[in-house]
């Protein structure tokens, strides 16, 4: 055994202090600027709550609204659907010159910032900025607006996935004497492909929500039902258009979250666990792919 | 036939992993190359298909210089030579039989192989390769599902399919078990000797060596310092190569050797 080692110090807790105190700080600096009035936070639950009965309880949703909320919402996923096939199509090329083992240090560094440049602007403004004034009001503008933000954020995840992929396969595939293009194909692409896919799904469930509100701002689907009904205060057909969207949204998550599993595991995906042990780089694909900001 | 002409290579940083090395082998050789980790033998293997560049002298083969090959020209000399690693570089998401056919990038044609349309030949090619390392049923099987073993067969099977002249595989069995090393090596064997195909291989078990090689090359501090029979490798030249004495962490068990030669 060893002998008496000396024991250490309990670590001090200053940094932590400061941070928090800095926090805090943030928060009341916050507050202050945007004029927070302590008596309407005290008014949300009830402001909420009425709201909801009127839209759920009393009188309750108003079901002959509903061919016409199902309408909008086919019209969100359309152009949910539209806008991320574009950006995924797209986003393979940007993603593949942005990942720095792929082309240059120097290259990857404008594609990626040009990428981030892309992701600065949510759908909303780049549909009510350049979107809308272009293809005018309507489903088409939503679509592109979709589509350019989510060449943004798969192209940027395309290029780190690329970035992180085993280079054993690449040194076969040149090896094997193939050219530069066919290295990327088959050397590069069949590793990566699972998990792309899987974003673009994924990026697919995070589209439906941004084409419902999309038709807020007059860019198609069903946030243009959802903007009318409320301001309007018609709230029994608010109710049934929030009621759509909530289970569509769900529906199709659950469909797309099986096939993204699918994907990512392969047919065979029993034998997943057991090999978690002996190969860690599996394990990944137990948990799915993450959220990345 | 394969030239070193005084081949050098310095890696940037300085490490000189191979120090004038000059060394002829012949067509339909097998030839095993033996030494410490860091000796070169890696390198000795690469600069025979130009994965790494010489910085110095250089490699022929059939007279054709690997150092002033051009991209294209390269990528030619590289079609004819087939390659297996240590840690199998497989495709592990995709089928085995993609895997194989990568052994065919340079053959199909680049448009064929972007699209994956493959002409039913190339893909006879395949199979015939998996048939010859016995794994063929495994042709629609993803490529992580499979053993080491098998994933190393997978390996022997994509340089099959390239119809090479000659084979490097770089320490092929160091990620496998005794039993299964062996199975790869015999697999090595009955390729070079049916098909003629010059083999060369590296490997760091000396008794593999000497079951496996006819002419053994031993390689110290990048530098060539034993060539000769398997015969006449004895403890002697296995301690000069080493440069101390042997101990078992050089040799796989006795045990597993005698029962997978038996």
């Amino acid at each position: 055994m060893a002998g008496a080692a000396e024991r250490p110090h309990p670590p001090t807790h200053a940094k932590r202090n400061l941070a928090l105190l800095g926090a805090a700080l943030l928060v009341g600096w916050a507050a202050v600027t945007v004029d927070v009035d302590p008596s309407e936070i005290l008014d949300l639950p009830g402001g909420v709550a009425l709201l909801f009965r009127e839209m759920f309880l009393d009188p309750g949703p108003d079901w002959s609204y509903l061919p016409t909320a199902l309408e909008g919402m086919i019209e969100s996923l359309q152009l949910a659907w539209v806008g991320t096939v574009l950006g995924a199509i797209l986003s393979i090329p940007l993603g593949f010159v942005g990942a720095k083992n792929v082309s240059s240090g120097g290259v990857s560094n404008v594609v990626r910032q040009l990428l981030n440049a892309i992701r600065a602007f949510p759908e909303v403004v780049l549909a009510v900025a350049i979107m809308i004034p272009i293809a005018g009001l309507g489903p088409v503008a939503g679509a592109l607006a979709i589509g350019l933000h989510s060449i943004g954020t798969l192209g940027k995840l395309t290029a780190e996935v690329i970035e992180g992929i085993d280079p054993g396969p690449v040194e076969a595939a040149r090896a094997a004497g193939g050219g530069s293009i066919l290295v990327q194909r088959w050397g590069v692409l069949p590793q990566v492909l699972p998990e792309i896919v899987a974003f673009w799904l994924y990026r697919f469930e995070i589209n439906i929500r941004a084409a419902a509100v999309l038709g807020v701002v007059g860019a198609g689907g069903i946030g243009f039902s959802l903007q009318q009904t409320i301001s309007f205060h018609r709230y029994s057909l608010a109710g049934t258009a929030v009621i759509v969207v909530v289970l569509v949204t769900i529906a199709v998550d659950t469909v797309s979250g099986w096939v993204r599993r699918r994907i990512i595991e392969g047919a065979g995906a029993k034998r997943v666990d057991a090999d978690a042990i002996a190969h860690p780089e599996l394990a990944e694909v137990v948990t799915g792919p993450v959220e990345r900001p | 036939m394969i030239r070193f002409e005084n081949a050098s290579v310095t890696y940037p940083g300085g490490v000189h992993a191979l120090k004038d090395v000059t060394l002829d082998i012949r067509d339909g050789e097998m030839l095993i190359i033996v030494g410490l980790s860091g000796a070169g033998k890696s390198t000795l293997i690469r600069v025979i298909n130009g994965l790494v560049p010489l910085s110095g002298g250089d490699v022929k083969i059939d007279g054709v210089s690997v150092r002033h090959a051009g991209s294209r020209q390269l990528r030619e000399i590289r079609s004819k030579i087939g390659m297996i690693f240590q840690t199998f570089n497989l495709v592990k998401r995709t089928t085995v039989l993609n895997n194989v056919l990568m052994g065919r990038l340079y053959g199909a044609g680049t448009l064929r192989s972007l699209f994956a349309w493959y002409r039913p030949e190339d893909i006879e090619i395949a199979m015939q390769a998996l048939e010859r390392v016995d794994i063929v049923e495994k042709a629609y099987v993803r490529a992580s599902n499979l053993s080491g073993g098998q994933q190393q067969r997978v390996g022997i099977a994509r340089a099959l399919a390239q119809q090479p002249k000659i084979i490097l595989a770089d320490e092929p069995v160091a990620s496998l078990d005794p039993p299964t090393s062996h199975v790869v090596m015999r697999d090595l064997q009955r390729i070079n000797r049916e098909l003629g195909i010059t083999t060369i291989v590296n490997l760091h078990f000396l008794d593999l060596a000497k079951v496996y090689g006819e002419r053994i090359i031993g390689m110290r501090g990048g530098e060539l310092v034993y060539d000769g029979t398997a015969a006449q490798a004895d403890e002697r030249v296995f301690r000069d190569i080493y440069g101390r004495s042997l101990t078992a962490d050089d040799v796989m068990s006795e045990a597993a050797t005698a029962a997978a030669t038996l």
